[in-house]
Parts: C-alpha cells; sequence; structure tokens
C-alpha cells in the first residue's frame, strides 16, 4: 500500500496528457450529471419543504401510510414503504455484484446479478404502483360544508386534515348524502351491527344509517393542505420515472452483456455507469423517504 | 498497479489519435448537419443564435417604436401583424409577447447557447489541444436538442393566441392560468416545453465542457496553464450544471400547475367571476426556484464573454494579462457567489427582511472579484502596445460597459433603495448595460478575433470599425437615458406611459431612444451582412498566426479538418501569455522554456 | 465519430473477492439497521403525538442525521466514490454545499410567508390553524 500511495503522489496528475482523476470521460461525465440530477429533486425536494412551512398543518404520514396490501384497514404506519426501500436497498446491492463480477470480467456473474436487479426494479414500481392506486382510489370521509364527503388523495384534494371531533361529526352525518352513509355504515359499522351487506343498506334510510356508523372508527376529517398530494405525486412520480429508466438502461445492458458486446470490447465499464445511474436512483430515494414518510 | 495505469495513461492522447479523420470521406449530411466536429457544431450555435438575435431585436425595435411613438399609427404593421398590430397600433397582448420573446431568445438563446455554445464548442478543444469534445455524439445532440427548443420557440410565434406574453421570467400566477391572457395559453406551455429541450441542450453540452476540460488537456497542458477563455468556459459549464436543473423543476411543476391541477404556484384566485379550487401554494416559490437559476444565469452569459476579453486585451496589447491567478480568482468567486445572492431579484415580494439583509451583504460581495476583474484589465492595457483591431475595440467596450452597468448593481443591490427602483426602467438600463450589450460585445469580439480561425478569412475591417462605434455610442444612448427615467419612477413593461403627466417630460427622450435603437438595430444587420459576406469573400487568411497568438488555437492549419492537427497534438510548455518577454513579441505555448529566460509566471519552473 | 476505448479504463480499487464480499455485506447490514432505526423513530414520533417542541424537532433531526448517514454509506461504498483520488471526490462534494444556503433560504422563506399570512389573512388562519385540541 506505501508503495502505491507514493507513485500517486509522484504522478503530476494536473500535467495534462491524462485524466486528473484517472478515470475515463463517460464515468466523469456520468458523475456530474448525477450532481446536476441532484439539483433537480433538490429543487422538487426544497419547494416542497418550503410549501410545508408556508402551512400551519401538515398531514402525519404515519396516518397517510399506514395500508398494506391483503391487510385490509390494520393500521400499519409505514409498514409497506420499509419494504419498499428494503427492495430497493437490496436491489442496489445486487447492482454492486453485478459491478464488480464486470471488473472481473465474469459474464455469467454480470448477466446473473443485473438479472436480480431488475427484478428489484421491477417489484419496487409495482409496489409504488399499488400504493398509489390505494391513495388515488381509497376513499376517506371529510368534513366540507356542514357535510361529510369521500374522497381519495389526488394531486386536487387532500383528506389528511385535522380529525373533526365525534359531535361535529355527529351533526355533520345528518346532512350528508345516502351514497356516503351508506358506504360509511359499510365501512365503519357499529360493534354488534347486523345488516353491513351494502345492498341491503341501500334501503334504509338516512337516519337509521346514521345510527349504525362507528365514528371513533371512521376517523372523519377536515380537508388537508392540497398541494400534499401534488408534491407527493409529483416528487415520487418523478422518481418513479427515474426507476422506470433505471430499468431499461440495465435490460439494455443485460442483453448487451449477453450478446457479449462488453465482453469483445474487453471492459464492462457500461455496467459500472449503469450502476452509478442505478445507486443514485436508491440515493434519492433515501431523501424522498425521508421528506415524505419519515418526518 | 497505479503506476502500471500511470503509464498507460500517458500515451492515452497518443493512442486516442484522429488524424486519420481528416481522410475518410465525409458526406455533405455528416459533414454541416450530422456533424460531430466540434467546430462545425459551435458555428451551428453561432448561426442559430445569429438568426434568433435579429428576431430579438427586431422585436425590440417593433415595442420600441410603440413606446418612442404611442400616439402615432403604423399602418405597415398592421400589413404584417394583422389583429396584433389593429389599426397599426400595436395591442397590449402583442407588446407583451414581443417583450417576453425579446427577453427569452436573447438571454436563453442568443447570449447562451450563441455565446458559450459557440466559443466553447469551438475554443476549449482548439486551445486545451484536444481533438474533439470528450463525447462528440453527445455534443451533437446538444446541438440538435437547442434546435429543437428553437423550433418549439418559433412555432409559438405563430400559433392563433401567439406566444407566451407572461414576461420573460415566467411568473406565475398569469402563466399558470390559461384564463388569465391570449399570452398564458398555448404559448406559455410551448414557452416550457421549449425551455426544458433548452435545459437538456445546455447540460449535454455542459456535462462536456467540463470533461473535456478536465481529460482531455494536452501533455503538458496544467490547469494553470490553460487561457483564461477555457477557464470562463469552464465555469460558465459549472454553472449552468448546477443552476438549470433548478429551472427544470420550476419549470415542471408549472406544467403541472397549468395542466394537471396542481396547485404548487397557485392560492387564493379569483378570476373572471370563478373561484378556483387551488389553494395553499406560493407564487413566491416559484420566483425562488426561478432566480437560483435566474441569477447564475447572468453570469453564464457573461463569463464567457469576461474569458474572452481578457485573451483579446492581452493578445492585443502584446502584453500579458495581469494577475493570472487573481482571474481564476475572481472568476470562481463569482461563481460562488453567484449561487448565494438569488433572492435581490425579490426585495419587494414580501421577502422577509431579515433574509433581505443576508441578500443584500452576499450581493454586494459581488463587486469584490468584479472590481479585482475589471483592474486587472485595465492594467493589462497599461502601456501596452495596442493594436486597435475590432476584436479589441469590441474587448475595450466590454470592459467599459461592464463597469458603467456594474456601478448601478450597486444601487439596485441595496434592499432600501431597491424599493425605490425596482420595477423601473432603472433595472432595464442597469441589467441591458452590464449583462446584454457588455456579453454582445464580447460576443463580438470572440468572433472578430476568431474569425480566421473559423473560416480562413478575415471580416471587413471598415464596415466591423463603423459596427463597433455606432453600437457603442448607440447603446449609451440608448440605455443611459433609462436610469434618468427610472430614478423619476417610471415603470417598465408598461405599454403607454403618456398618460402620467410626470413622465411626460420623458416623451422626446423616448423617441430619441427609439431613433437610435433602429441605428443600431440596422448596423446589427451590417455585421450580419459582413459575417456571412465573409465567410465566401473576404480576405483569405495566410499566416496560420494572424495575430501573434500564443495559443495553441494557432498552431493548426489554417482550415483544420476534423481531429484539429494533422500530426500530433502539440505538446505544451508554458502558460499563454508571455507577451513582450525577454525582448521577443511572442512566445508560442508550445516553445519549451529555454534556461536562460526570465521567470514572469510562477507555474514556470525552468529546466534544471 | 467513435472515440476508441480510454486506457484509463477504471480504477482497480478492489480488494480480493473475499474482503469485498465482507465490505458489501457490513454495508449492507449497516444500511438495514439504520433504516429500521429511522422507522423506529419516525414511528416514535406517531405514538409519542408529541407537540411541536424541541422534543419532535430532536427525534426529526436525528432522523436527518441518519439519512445522511445512509447516503454517505451509498455514495462512498456502493458507488465506490471513497475508492476514487481525492480531487474528484471534493469536485463532487464540495458543490453539493450549495445546498446548505438554498435550503436555509427557501425555508426560512418559507415560514416567514406562513407568518405573514397569518397576520395580515384571516380566512388562512383560521381555516388552517390546528385547534388546541390536539
Amino acid at each position: 500500500m506505501e508503495a502505491q500511495a507514493t507513485t500517486i503522489q509522484k504522478t503530476k496528475w494536473w500535467g495534462g496528457g491524462k485524466s486528473p482523476f484517472n478515470v475515463e470521460y463517460g464515468k466523469l461525465m456520468m458523475w456530474y450529471f448525477l450532481m446536476s440530477d441532484a439539483f433537480t429533486f433538490g429543487a422538487f425536494l426544497i419547494s416542497y419543504g418550503t410549501i410545508r412551512f408556508s402551512q400551519n398543518f401538515w398531514p402525519d404520514p404515519n396516518v397517510v401510510f399506514n395500508a398494506f396490501p391483503g391487510a385490509g384497514h390494520a393500521n400499519l404506519p409505514l409498514a409497506f414503504v420499509s419494504l419498499m426501500t428494503f427492495i430497493l436497498i437490496i436491489s442496489s446491492v445486487t447492482m454492486v455484484l453485478a459491478v464488480h463480477a464486470g471488473h472481473k470480467n465474469d459474464k455469467q456473474g454480470v448477466i446473473k446479478w443485473l438479472a436480480w436487479t431488475i427484478a428489484g426494479g421491477l417489484a419496487f414500481l409495482l409496489c409504488q404502483t399499488w400504493e398509489w392506486h390505494h391513495l388515488i382510489t381509497g376513499l376517506h370521509p371529510v368534513l366540507s360544508d356542514g357535510k361529510i364527503e369521500l374522497i381519495g388523495q389526488t394531486t386536487r384534494a387532500n383528506p389528511w386534515g385535522e380529525l373533526v371531533s365525534i359531535e361535529e361529526a355527529r351533526k355533520a352525518l345528518a346532512a350528508s348524502s345516502h351514497e356516503t352513509l351508506v358506504h360509511l355504515a359499510h365501512e365503519y359499522p357499529v360493534s354488534g351491527a347486523t345488516v353491513t351487506d351494502p345492498a341491503a343498506l341501500q334501503k334504509m334510510t338516512n337516519a337509521q344509517l346514521a345510527s349504525m356508523i362507528d365514528l371513533t372508527k371512521a376517523h372523519v376529517r377536515e380537508k388537508g393542505p392540497a398541494a400534499f398530494g401534488g408534491y407527493f405525486f409529483g416528487i415520487t412520480g418523478f422518481h418513479g420515472f427515474h426507476v422506470f429508466s433505471g430499468v431499461v438502461i440495465n435490460i439494455i445492458m443485460l442483453i448487451m452483456a449477453q450478446k457479449g458486446v462488453f465482453e469483445r470490447r474487453g471492459h464492462y465499464l457500461m455496467i459500472e455507469k449503469a450502476g452509478l445511474y442505478w445507486h443514485f436512483v436508491d440515493l434519492v430515494w433515501v431523501f424522498v423517504f425521508l421528506c415524505f414518510y419519515l418526518i | 498497479m497505479n503506476t502500471v495505469h500511470a503509464e498507460t495513461m500517458s500515451v492515452a492522447h497518443d493512442v486516442h489519435d484522429h488524424s486519420r479523420h481528416g481522410h475518410h470521406k465525409e458526406s455533405f449530411l455528416t459533414k454541416y448537419i450530422f456533424s460531430q466536429d466540434h467546430k462545425t457544431i459551435g458555428k451551428q450555435f453561432l448561426i442559430t443564435g445569429m438568426i434568433w438575435a435579429i428576431i430579438g431585436g427586431l422585436f425590440s425595435v417593433l415595442f420600441r417604436l410603440q413606446l418612442g411613438y404611442p400616439d402615432e399609427t403604423f399602418p405597415i404593421l398592421e400589413t404584417f401583424f394583422g389583429k396584433w398590430a389593429k389599426g397599426g397600433r400595436i395591442q397590449p397582448e402583442f407588446y407583451y409577447a414581443l417583450i417576453t420573446i425579446h427577453g427569452t431568445v436573447l438571454v436563453f438563446f442568443v447570449l447562451t447557447a450563441g455565446l458559450s455554445g459557440t466559443f466553447a464548442n469551438i475554443l476549449i478543444p482548439l486551445q486545451i489541444g484536444a481533438r474533439d469534445m470528450a463525447s462528440p455524439f453527445l455534443n451533437m445532440l446538444s446541438y440538435w436538442f437547442f434546435f429543437l427548443a428553437s423550433v418549439v420557440m418559433l412555432s409559438s410565434i405563430f400559433i392563433s393566441t401567439g406566444p407566451a406574453a407572461t414576461g420573460w421570467t415566467m411568473y406565475p400566477p398569469l402563466s399558470a392560468l390559461p384564463l388569465a391572457s391570449e399570452g398564458s395559453k398555448l404559448g406559455a406551455d410551448l414557452w416550457l416545453i421549449s425551455m426544458a429541450l433548452f435545459i437538456v441542450s445546455s447540460l449535454l453540452g455542459g456535462l462536456n465542457y467540463i470533461t473535456t476540460v478536465l481529460n482531455m488537456r494536452t501533455k503538458g497542458m496544467s490547469m494553470t496553464r490553460l487561457p483564461l477563455t477555457v477557464w470562463a468556459m469552464f465555469f460558465t459549464a459549472v454553472l449552468g450544471v448546477l443552476s438549470f436543473p433548478v429551472l427544470l423543476s420550476g419549470a415542471i411543476l408549472l406544467l403541472f400547475d397549468r395542466n394537471l391541477g396542481t396547485s404548487f404556484y397557485l392560492d387564493q384566485i379569483y378570476i373572471n367571476g370563478v373561484v378556483l379550487p387551488n389553494e395553499g401554494g406560493s407564487a413566491i416559490l416559484y420566483q425562488h426556484l426561478f432566480w437560483f437559476l435566474g441569477h447564475p444565469e447572468v453570469y453564464i452569459i457573461l463569463l464567457p464573454a469576461m474569458g474572452m476579453v481578457s485573451e483579446i486585451l492581452s493578445v492585443n496589447s502584446r502584453k500579458p494579462i495581469f494577475g493570472y491567478t487573481a482571474m481564476l480568482g475572481s472568476m470562481f468567486a463569482i461563481c460562488v457567489l453567484a449561487f448565494l445572492v438569488w433572492a435581490h431579484h425579490m426585495f419587494v415580494t414580501g421577502l422577509n427582511p431579515f433574509l433581505g439583509a443576508i441578500f443584500v451583504l452576499l450581493t454586494l460581495l459581488i463587486a469584490i472579484p468584479s472590481a479585482v476583474k475589471v483592474f486587472n484589465w485595465l492594467t493589462t492595457i497599461w502601456r501596452g502596445n495596442i493594436r486597435f483591431t475590432p476584436a479589441m475595440l469590441f474587448a475595450i467596450g466590454f470592459v467599459s460597459l461592464f463597469i458603467s452597468g456594474g456601478l448601478t448593481g450597486i444601487f439596485l443591490g441595496n434592499s432600501t433603495i431597491d424599493i425605490h427602483l425596482h420595477d423601473t426602467m432603472f433595472v432595464v438600463a442597469h441589467f441591458h448595460i452590464v449583462m446584454g450589450v457588455a456579453s454582445m460585445f464580447g460576443m463580438f469580439a470572440g468572433i472578430y478575433h476568431w474569425f480566421p480561425k473559423m473560416y480562413g478569412r478575415y471580416m471587413n475591417t471598415t464596415l466591423a470599425y463603423i459596427h463597433f462605434w455606432v453600437t457603442l455610442v448607440g447603446a449609451y444612448l440608448i440605455f443611459w437615458p433609462m436610469h434618468y427615467q427610472g430614478l423619476a419612477g417610471m415603470p417598465r413593461r408598461y405599454l403607454d406611459k403618456s398618460g402620467w403627466v410626470s413622465f411626460s417630460q420623458f416623451g422626446e427622450l423616448d423617441k430619441m431612444i427609439t431613433v437610435v435603437s433602429i441605428v443600431v438595430f440596422a448596423v446589427q444587420l451590417m455585421f450580419v451582412f459582413n459575417f456571412f459576406y465573409s465567410i465566401f469573400k473576404g480576405r483569405k487568411v495566410t499566416n496560420p498566426n494572424p495575430w501573434g497568438a500564443n495559443t495553441l488555437e494557432w498552431t493548426t492549419p489554417i482550415n483544420p479538418g476534423h481531429g484539429n492537427w494533422p500530426g500530433e497534438i502539440p505538446e505544451v510548455h508554458r502558460w499563454p501569455y508571455d507577451y513582450g518577454k525577454d525582448g521577443r513579441d511572442f512566445i508560442p505555448q508550445t516553445e519549451p522554456i529555454s534556461p536562460k529566460e526570465s521567470v514572469t509566471h510562477k507555474t514556470e519552473v525552468k529546466p534544471a | 465519430m467513435q472515440h476508441p476505448a480510454f486506457p484509463e479504463v477504471t480504477y482497480q480499487h478492489h480488494m480480493d473477492d473475499k474482503s469485498f464480499k465482507k465490505r458489501i455485506i457490513r454495508t449492507t447490514v449497516i444500511l438495514t439497521i439504520v433504516t429500521i432505526i429511522e422507522l423506529g423513530l419516525g414511528l416514535l414520533l406517531y405514538a409519542l403525538n408529541l407537540p411541536d417542541d424541541f422534543r419532535r424537532m430532536l427525534i426529526k433531526g436525528c432522523i436527518i442525521i441518519l439519512s445522511l448517514a445512509k447516503a454517505f454509506y451509498i455514495v462512498s461504498v456502493f458507488m465506490h466514490l471513497g475508492d476514487e483520488i481525492r480531487n474528484m471526490i471534493l469536485t463532487i462534494v464540495v458543490p453539493l454545499l450549495l445546498f446548505i444556503w438554498f435550503i436555509i433560504a427557501f425555508i426560512a422563506d418559507g415560514n416567514s410567508y406562513k407568518k405573514l399570512k397569518n397576520k395580515y389573512d384571516p380566512y388562512f388562519k383560521e381555516t388552517t390553524m390546528p385547534k388546541t385540541n390536539h
């Protein structure tokens, strides 16, 4: 090691005629591209922070992100997003291994680990699709103009405002539409309710329905800040787009490796550059996870 | 292990020999259209930029007509522009479209793409001793993205609702609400799309310039032996790579607000009798994002001009540049400060006054590196053996304009004075002199100086002298009086100011400004004629080094092919500013240092 | 024009297979554990339901620091930036320092905007200010 250290010192890195960083231009370019992309993401996240700081109230992520596929109404805050985070970390690890295999000119290793990385990326995208779908289509009772409405989390509306007191919600039930009451009586029945079937509920009167709703379970809220949805879908969407393009790049790399393009070239530098991009996607997720889910 | 690598790398550039490229056949398409030769790409940027400059300049003449003669009609305008100039009068919508496109085009398409796109492409590889850019392919893409951006912007001028008419800064809510005005409809979407394409172009270019300067320097070309032009282009690229992405984010959010119903910038809007559902956004946020790019953008425009001016002043004074290291330091300081001062464009938006005070302090700090540069330029030409070539005249003009315009920046940088001066003609005068005209002067200087390298011919000198004197005098006549208008409170961007008694005193002055601007515009057309005429009919260059300059681009053949040097790339032995040293007029960078030489630059070590 | 491959192909910053594997496993474990701690702190915020005071800020501060640590491991080990020449590391890390003022100024102005609105826009204050029944 010591001998190597002295050679590095003796080499005139900046004297021209060679790369001062001992790095091929494409890799350097990728690094600086990622730096500039970090400013794109940074600008998005900082905008989100600015808007959040300009609001008196902001939804608690633990309340917003508490669903898990197949778990129904169970309150599992952050469980699903932890799974997504873990998938991304693991796919980053497999990418490291693919790059390492590339250094050893181990074609089979590159193909194997790239395939796993692609699988991880696709799994992440699948999870994100489910999460978006759940947020957009899931209806939540919201107090608006003295009555209860059911809205989902979209770019225009946010159902995660402040909790409304039970008395207030009870008053609002009287003014709410039949459809809303049927939905609430179906989703949040009082304990010991005999009828929960929507078809049967349809036939009941508003007053009957109102008495069958357990408001302690329904968690009626006010409307929250609309910008929440815009930023959430905007930024996770932009990140998802990066994951998607990363997957496409990795698939191209896989095909090229399979066809022996890199083998003929004598090096797997392209894998290294694709790897940098993939790790960057993981890196961005660390901050998206931080800003949207944790704090 | 590393030793082995170091050895293999020292031959990197020999292996990397492209001299063969001069020989193999190129079709018209690959030579002139989809060329990957950095010199051709540079020329493509220049000519596209010139076309945009003519359009942008013409637009300014049109709205100057309105400002100078608000009560008169020009029937010919109706012939050309139809409903936009009904009855021969420029309509308000048209007026706003004109100033918006004038600003956008001149700032982004001419002074960013046309200036750094041109000269970074042409000069970086030639001056550092490289065959081409690090990635010629991405370099070509960079031009074609710019071309696409241009096509989108140009097409927006011809749609029925007209181009964006929300000011070149595109502030929401006006720009976010298609309901708000004609110019906020499709034109605004096209503006944003065009800008996104432009950002991609500038990123591809910038990444290439940075890696090329770092990785591709010829043997002996250490960073402290780089000509200041290359340093300037390098810093410009760094600024662009770090700041344009932020505008991209801002533009994407604006597109979402316009088309997807989000509320990033919108809050409590009442328009055409309708209350919009958008809530919770902040229009100030857009201004922050815009100016986080917008301020570095000022230096993206200025630095290339500064770099070229440094080089041209030194060459034509036959003296070394004064304070090479100080020049580097001040450029670096400007780069860093460029990112810290954006909110001085927003003092009156309701920005927190305490925060504003910090921005004032940081803003005024820019005066230091700027002054360092100015004094270095002045001391460079001090007692020099000056040759007043057209390039030299424009370089001196640049220094003059930079001083005049820079001084008014001190007024505007103070938040208290800015309360009175913001959004007045004073601001217009300030930034046109210091950034607009000054950078145009840098660009003209560069074109006149490197034209022999680009086309192997000289431009006509007589026309060039007329061009210079009319433009210099004209620029001062146009913009100097605007300071007085601004101090009197005359707002910018207003269609017609003749209704105010307090501005009636400026009526004749405005007429004068308009007349001068028409003359100056005509002289620019003369320059364009000179440019194209000289490409084909100009006096041929016979001496490969016509200006007696030290830098590497003059060691290439008069008309270098793709690959620049027919043989091996020359090795560099000294810094580029050995003029008038030891009784010699100039010593090219390729000449080894002899033991008898005196030491003028600290990076030069005599051979033992 | 196709560039021939540079001879400076890549910096061979690898030890033997075994120590490389060890390093990757160690980093993976660190990342996983840090993520779990972050989650724990996030859930703690939920469970304690603290008012907006310094304790809340303290926990959030811890989470931010942990995230930065994660970012450090990803960049330095997975992206191999830690193995590059120091000057290259600097050219990438130093520009990121711009984020400091970027973040402070934006957030500070956002916060100041909120105060302005609370002062001059009673409708905003009334509709968005959390009630005290926390």
